[in-house]
């Protein structure tokens, strides 16, 4: 049982351990898709609604399901599947009733499911042994702060594409990785920011 | 019809396979798994107590050695380590698991007290969840090696039995440094540690009134 | 249909041209974490090569008899399995390792190169080469993760594997043993990489 109260988690979630930039979490479609700011920014309200949702279903999976059945070592593959169905469902769900979204979404929806840091959220928080609330606000903070990063390095490439001349070996790859280092670097100034009591 | 009925089938299958060659495997290591645990668990219970100094004995010897110098009792509900000097009669001291909130998760680590339970032995922390180069910090050995010879005394009003300061600023001998960085672990351990000492001293007194 | 190519093609394609890391920056989520401390990162790996040859395998093996609807599916519960499998074994022989790499060997599943080579290579292919295409792949990605390695850690704790090979008065840079560390040591290899090696194979790749 954590004592942290749920709100500090929640931004500690965004911040100071930030998904991405801490713990290097979903990189592989931000670093394809974060070219563009408004792909990034559609990609990143999917992946929050998913990892809140996803964390809380599998909280109540493996607490209620796996591990009183002994299984807990089954939990990734219960996990994945949990997300992916989850996943399918939300594109189902969104193809009917919001074609117009479907349209912007749609690419990018199963590649929520490989998204490690889906995955690695529900992980977390079985490790950290959070509460159902605490799961929830992980997930969400997790999520934001995921959003809040591929859009700010989609925000910059943006504006370096258009703006700056780099060297042949810096384009692509390169510079987006040590962009995200750098913001990495400016995040490590907020954990003097959140307090407990 | 035939296709879909010849996957469904399949995926049954082959999930079947895959969950009994992962089940198997679960099944082999269970032991060795458990005897891991344990053997972590009283290597840290020897290393707290000074037991082990500044060798790292294999698996098999830390057994050897924990059998023959530590015994384990149950006090006022919790687990307490007795150890005991080279000859087996004199107590060296006592080393009990302590555990709280952390930033990120749970902590859990355990103290070693002398047999008077005036001062601290050792202490180790030996499972969290903080953040690497930060709050994770609190395990290593410098941080850790703070502790030793720290008195112990009942916790009355505005005095705790350690403080964790800015590094480099403490000055009493129970102003240890605290983490550069890592505010929200520092005040977590000195909250929690400093109520389970109390805690166990509490029960300590108890216990010795009693015989 | 691609035109088969040899086996020794294969390990070098693994190795060198089609390099996930180098060429696209993919699947290091996992590995990048613990790329502070050699130790971990080889152990990492080896359980990452271990789930990416066996996967491929695999899916090789099965390849004729996997309806297409629920291949994905199929490939997942394979991947899954293997790196439960690795997850146990490192739990049972190095306990303290298991510790340090927390969730991370769990991720493995979520790679993109596992999946990726799955689908990509030993769909089409036979057991052997398919088995080593991913003994290929993830070697070339272990030999990246290594360099980065070998680069943080001597630099974050002055270590090396455990052994201090820092002089006395050598301050860390703590900066390496943190996030920011590992994206501007790989960012600096992929632009060096880049601007001295580039893309040569390109027109080759098969499918």
């Amino acid at each position: 049982m954590v004592q942290v109260d749920t709100g500090t988690l929640f931004f500690a979630a965004i911040f100071t351990n930030n998904i991405l930039l801490t713990n290097f979490l979903g990189l592989c479609p931000f670093l394809a898709i974060s070219r563009e700011f408004r792909s990034a920014l559609g990609l990143g309200v999917a992946v929050v609604f998913v990892m809140t949702c996803t964390a809380g279903i599998n909280y109540l999976v493996y607490y209620h399901v796996l591990l009183p059945l002994n299984l807990e070592h089954f939990r990734y593959i219960v996990f994945i599947v949990v997300i992916a169905a989850f996943v399918q469902l939300v594109e189902m769900t969104v193809e009917r009733y919001f074609p117009a979204l479907y349209y912007v979404l749609g690419i990018f929806l199963p590649l929520i499911t490989v998204n490690c840091a889906i995955l690695g959220a529900s992980l977390f928080m079985i490790i950290r042994e959070y509460t159902l609330y605490q799961s929830l606000a992980y997930g969400a903070g997790s999520g934001i702060g995921w959003m809040v990063a591929i859009t700010a390095v989609g925000a910059i490439r943006e504006k370096l594409q258009k703006s700056a001349k780099l060297p042949r070996g810096l384009e692509g790859p390169a510079i987006t990785l040590i962009i995200t280092g750098i913001m990495s670097l400016a995040f490590l100034a907020f954990s003097g920011m959140i307090q407990i009591q | 019809m035939k296709k879909r009925l010849f996957s469904v089938v399949y995926m049954f299958l082959i999930t079947l396979f895959f969950t009994s060659m992962v089940s198997a495997v679960k099944l082999l290591s269970e032991e060795r798994i458990q005897v891991n645990e344990k053997v972590k668990l009283q290597r840290i219970v020897l290393n707290v107590l000074g037991i082990l100094g500044e060798e790292a004995p294999s698996d098999a010897e830390v057994l050897g050695i924990f059998d023959q110098r530590v015994k384990t009792i149950s006090a006022q509900e919790r687990t307490v380590y007795v150890g005991y000097a080279e000859g087996g009669r004199t107590v060296l001291g006592y080393a009990f698991p302590v555990g709280g909130p952390g930033f990120w998760g749970p902590i859990s680590g355990m103290v070693g007290v002398d047999s008077g339970a005036t001062r601290i032995l050792g202490i180790a922390f030996y499972r969290h969840s903080e953040t690497p180069g930060l709050g994770a910090r609190i395990s290593e050995p410098w941080f850790t090696k703070q502790f030793e010879g720290v008195k112990l005394f009942p916790i009355e009003e505005d005095r705790k039995i350690f403080y964790l300061k800015p590094e480099g600023t403490g000055r009493a001998p129970n102003e240890l440094d605290g983490v550069t960085g890592a505010t929200g672990t520092s005040r977590a351990v000195e909250a929690f540690l400093n109520r389970e000492l109390d805690r166990f001293l509490a029960d300590f007194r108890t216990s010795l009134e009693k015989g | 249909m691609p035109k088969p190519i040899g086996n020794a093609q294969i390990i070098v394609n693994g190795l060198w041209n089609d390099n996930p890391v180098l060429r696209q920056v993919l699947g290091i989520c996992s590995t990048l974490a613990v790329t502070n401390l050699l130790v971990n990162t080889l152990v990492m790996n080896a359980g990452l090569i271990f789930t990416l040859s066996m996967s491929c395998l695999t899916v090789s093996l099965l390849r004729r008899y996997t309806p297409m609807r629920i291949r994905m599916m199929a490939q997942t519960l394979i991947i899954a399995s293997y790196v439960i499998v690795v997850d146990i074994t490192i739990r049972a022989f190095l306990p303290d390792i298991s510790e340090a790499l927390g969730a991370y060997v769990g991720l493995i599943i979520t790679n993109c190169i596992v999946m990726g080579r799955c689908e990509a290579f030993a769909r089409n292919n036979p057991p052997w080469p398919s088995f080593l295409d991913g003994l290929a792949v993830g070697f070339g990605y272990a030999l990246v993760l290594l360099t980065i390695a070998m680069v943080r850690e001597p630099l974050g704790f002055g270590t090396l594997l455990g052994y201090r090979i820092m002089p006395e008065g050598f301050t860390p840079w703590t900066i390496m043993i943190m996030a920011p560390g590992a994206f501007f040591t790989l960012g600096v290899f992929a632009w060096f990489i880049k601007a001295y090696f580039p893309k040569t194979g390109e027109e080759k790749k098969e499918g």
